[in-house]
């Protein structure tokens, strides 16, 4: 994987004005931003799979994963409420400024990937740093074979990006599979943990590579059906999050085995996660 | 190599403190602990006091360092970041080889990856160090096991050995020669390479015989770490040992672990502050949401010790990360310093 260092600011945030809040799904935002410094809003780029430190202002920092497209899409960050800093960022409003740090790690190898079958199998708001990677495959879609979403969520509100992912249903060559946990008054869609899709999707073996991301339970489920299919554990792929400090390698809070998901991660395949030796 | 006269040591540190800051060993006068400090008053720096309680590191690495300012005012949204301007140049003055290797660890880790950490490269700047031979190591001491002592072989540019009625002065950059000419220092004899290494061989010699048997078992201990062949028992016998209070993190030469976090202040202005950290700590994983991937005490002292003697650390320290200073086991109440872990895999190999 490219480990070329691209990050803008690696020590000292710079400042973005967020232009546009919307409300995903309950606890979780997107917040469009642009840079302060227009140099910056014009060359600032990122590999998909990439992640940001992100400042609150009088809260601190916390790491957060990049779901826009490096090609053909606004920038954005999706964050749940789910701790003292995103609290903090969702009560901002459209105006405020946000700090942000990086990019920093390694991002997917699309590179290693031409004319492979992808499959994209995502659970809840796994699919936030999933979403700059398919918009890759599909601008590229000349490149691949199969491309494929599984996507599950536990129930239709907790659909991430629903309007996109109606676009994504009828975007020709992309298969979207979409499910919920259990039934529900009007949803006419699948119903079923992600990994039964898996089945349903009549997902190929051979040349293909599965990006896996979602909470543990559904992690480990849909890995287990994907080897007993007989994928092979470095064509699975995954990006792995930790509580993170510094992002450029040095305060060691993200250490998993002998890695660093700021500088090694945070996107792995299932064989270095096995050798790893800690839980996801 | 120059002599350094006992009486001429004032004029050496004073020289030095025209241009440095001072740090050094200081002998507290109430209850004659030593520690490692920054020294108003050269004079109160004391090259011959015995190992100090505490290792230098933070002179580079502080307990705790504002490494950013800012204030944002909602309302007019303005918003002003203040990076800290950093940093008067130090001279650490009687650092012992075991500190210096734990310092040259550092560098290696904090300038020599991916990235660069710039807040260490501002304290690393410029600095002057004059490390001296150990004659006198503590019982706990085990740097002869760990290829880091008693005497330092790189990385000063001045080194110190006492030989009775003087030290030894060995230059190890050009800042320690120009030093040397501008005190004028007198030119060691032809003897005086082979006294220092009676001094070192001396010093070797005063090591516990414990310590110097353990050096095979360091190497087995290394093999095992990296190989990830050490028993989850043994694991556990050390967590349940482990008070998690975090001692053995901050004592230690090579460890850098650090936390930051953003402090808001009366002003308004808010600090972002980088501080010292443990990996015994149970919340130093525990991310967003509660989840905590490295919950049990023996994953995480696992942890610890994976770091200080594993291969893949050692890639990035160009050494192991242990420096056999000893101030682990000396001030760990669980008894579950480095000494005693190696023994608790050498007990796990021989069963005995």
């Amino acid at each position: 994987m490219d480990k070329r260092k691209n990050a803008a600011a690696v020590a000292v945030p710079v400042p973005a004005v967020l232009t546009e809040i919307r409300d995903e799904i309950e606890d979780v935002k997107t917040f469009y931003f642009r840079f302060e410094d227009p140099e910056l809003e014009r060359s600032f780029s990122i590999r998909s799979g990439q992640f940001v430190m992100c400042t609150v202002f009088g809260a601190g920092e916390f790491a957060v994963s990049l779901p826009w497209s490096p090609e053909k899409d606004r920038r954005h960050l999706s964050v749940r409420n789910v701790g003292k800093v995103t609290s903090a960022l969702h009560a901002l409003g459209v105006g405020d400024k946000i700090g942000l740090r990086g990019p920093f790690g390694n991002g997917f190898p699309f590179e290693e990937m031409a004319g492979r079958n992808l499959i994209y199998v995502a659970g809840g708001i796994g699919l936030i740093p999933l979403r700059s990677s398919i918009f890759h495959a599909l601008l590229h879609r000349e490149k691949f074979g199969r491309i494929i979403l599984l996507y599950g969520a536990k129930s239709s509100k907790e659909l991430m990006y629903r309007p996109l992912i109606d676009e994504w249903r009828r975007t020709e060559g992309f298969e979207t599979y979409v499910t919920i946990d259990r039934e529900e008054p009007g949803w006419t869609g699948e119903v079923g943990f992600v990994h039964t899709l898996i089945e349903k999707a009549k997902v190929p073996v051979d040349g293909t590579t599965a990006f896996v991301c979602g909470p543990p339970v559904m992690f480990n489920a849909v890995i287990g059906e994907l080897s007993r299919r007989g994928l092979k554990d470095e064509c699975i792929i995954s990006t792995l999050e930790r509580h993170m400090k510094c992002g450029i390698g040095k305060c060691q809070h993200c250490a998993i085995g002998r890695t660093l998901v700021c500088t090694d991660g945070p996107v792995y395949t299932y064989r270095q996660i096995k050798t790893l030796g800690e839980t996801i | 190599m120059y002599l350094l006269a006992k009486s001429d040591v004032p004029r050496f540190l004073s020289a030095l403190s025209a241009r440095f800051e001072m740090y050094g060993p200081q002998v507290h006068p109430v209850s004659g602990d030593v520690f490692f400090d920054k020294a108003a008053d050269s004079s109160s720096i004391r090259l011959d006091a015995p190992i100090p309680a505490n290792s230098p590191k933070f002179a580079v690495f502080p307990h705790w360092e504002r490494i950013l300012s800012y204030a944002y005012d909602r309302e007019t949204k303005d918003l002003r970041i203040v990076p800290e301007d950093l940093v008067r140049p130090k001279a650490l003055v009687g650092i012992r080889s075991c500190d210096l290797t734990g310092l040259l660890c550092f560098d290696r880790f904090f300038l020599g990856q991916e990235f660069v950490d710039e807040f260490y490269r501002a304290h690393r700047r410029r600095m002057f160090l004059v490390s001296v031979t150990c004659v006198s190591p503590f019982a706990q001491c085990f740097c002869v096991c760990t290829d880091s002592g008693p005497a330092a072989r790189e990385g000063y540019d001045v080194n110190l050995t006492d030989l009775g009625e003087a030290y030894l002065f060995e230059a190890g950059s050009d800042a320690g020669r120009e030093l040397a000419a501008s005190l004028s220092l007198p030119p060691a004899g032809p003897d005086a390479g082979r006294r220092r290494d009676e001094v070192i061989d001396r010093s070797i010699s005063r090591f516990e015989a414990a310590a110097v048997e353990n050096k095979a078992w360091i190497s087995r201990a290394v093999n095992r770490l990296t190989t990830g062949f050490v028993k989850n028992e043994t694991w556990e016998y050390i967590g349940q040992q482990c008070f998690e209070c975090g001692a053995c993190s901050f004592v230690c030469p090579s460890c850098s672990c650090f936390n930051i976090e953003d402090v808001n202040r009366r002003d308004g202005t808010t600090e972002r502050l980088r501080t010292w950290d443990s990996c015994s700590f149970e919340g130093y994983a525990r991310m967003a949401g509660e989840h905590n991937p490295r919950r049990p005490v023996e994953d995480r002292r696992n942890k610890r010790f994976f770091c200080k003697l594993s291969f893949s650390q050692s890639k990035k320290y160009l050494r192991p990360g242990c420096v056999g200073c000893g101030r682990c086991v000396r001030v760990c109440p669980g008894d579950i310093g480095m000494a005693n872990v190696v023994t608790a895999i050498r007990r796990e190999i021989t069963g005995k």
